[in-house]
């Protein structure tokens, strides 16, 4: 039990080193089994975590890694949740009778009056098309996490074409869009973020003549 | 003018112990018994005395099989001579030293 707790804790050590201290990440890893031979491995863990966390803050290359992270975890994961439960769940906005996605599509209830025919057909369209954003959002934190900045690029615009395309055609069935503006806006706030983040990520670690950009 | 900065009493610790064998190779675990320093003082001590150039390091062979390759460490001339002015009571840190 204290062995397994002393390698995960040894593992999220490693985790947290930066690209320039991968070696010396590689280097603590060696010797933790030394540590462990002699009976001390959570200390010496808990110490190389100390270790990490310490670069991490004073180091421009940890200060990058903590803003992405607070970003994707702060930012995208919660818009992420938010969109995915508004198309799965159906917050308010997006269905009439307030009853949630099932509600709108079942026929004899309170909203069928508002949503014949064709508004009934574009329920799961809609719903689709959030599921799509909020899916979207989580992609792009997990390429961003990656740095694969071309993948964030793809992600984005498909994301923000997704929330312009749910919004016309909310407006074009006459649905209150207002929360999906804001919430399109939000998307494009994060977008810009993330190539501030691209364009620090840049600088911290310009492309070799010999590595295509990626 | 430059400032010089005097070198913590951890790194004083160190330096004496890799300036007592100078030419070995040490381990990091080794290095951690014989200072008493744990791995989250030692190792910044280390990440920076190398990037001061006081320190150089190399990846070993393992002495047993199936163990991964270990990080060894010896002093440079620079930081021998650090050792040697400090144990002689003088020695004053490269000016980008950032030691606590």
């Amino acid at each position: 039990m204290k062995a397994g707790v002393a390698r995960a804790v040894m593992a999220l050590a490693v985790c947290c080193f930066g690209e320039s201290r991968r070696e010396w990440a590689r280097a603590m890893r060696a010797e933790f089994e030394a540590a462990a031979a002699d009976g001390r491995p959570l200390l010496f863990a808990l110490g190389c975590l100390a270790a990490a966390w310490r670069e991490l803050l004073t180091r421009e290359e940890g200060r990058f890694v903590l803003t992405s992270y607070a970003l994707a975890l702060g930012l995208m994961l919660p818009m992420a949740a938010l969109q995915i439960g508004c198309a799965v769940l159906g917050l308010p906005y997006l269905y009439a009778g307030q009853n949630g996605l099932r509600g709108a599509l079942l026929d004899g209830g309170t909203q069928e009056l508002l949503l014949r025919g064709v508004y009934q057909a574009a329920v799961p369209s809609l719903s689709v098309l959030l599921l799509l954003v909020g899916v979207g959002h989580l992609r792009i934190a997990w390429a961003m996490l990656e740095r694969d900045w071309s993948r964030v690029t793809r992600m984005g615009s498909l994301s923000l074409a997704a929330a312009a395309t749910l919004i016309l055609f909310m407006a074009a069935l006459f649905l209150d869009g207002s929360q999906a503006l804001l919430q399109a806006m939000i998307l494009a706030i994060e977008l810009a973020t993330v190539s501030v983040v691209a364009r620090w990520h840049a600088q911290l670690f310009p492309p070799r003549a010999e590595e295509p950009a990626r | 003018m430059v400032r010089k900065r005097q070198p913590s009493t951890q790194m004083r610790v160190l330096l004496e112990a890799m300036s007592a064998q100078r030419q070995q190779w040490r381990h990091g675990y080794d290095l951690m018994k014989e200072t008493g320093l744990l791995s989250g003082t030692l190792y910044p001590l280390l990440m920076r005395m190398t990037d001061q150039g006081l320190v150089e390091a190399e990846w070993h062979e393992p002495a047993q099989p199936g163990r991964p390759a270990r990080h060894a460490y010896r002093l440079t001339a620079a930081g021998f001579a650090l050792a040697l002015g400090l144990a002689q009571g003088r020695g004053d840190l490269p000016s980008d030293g950032a030691f606590a």
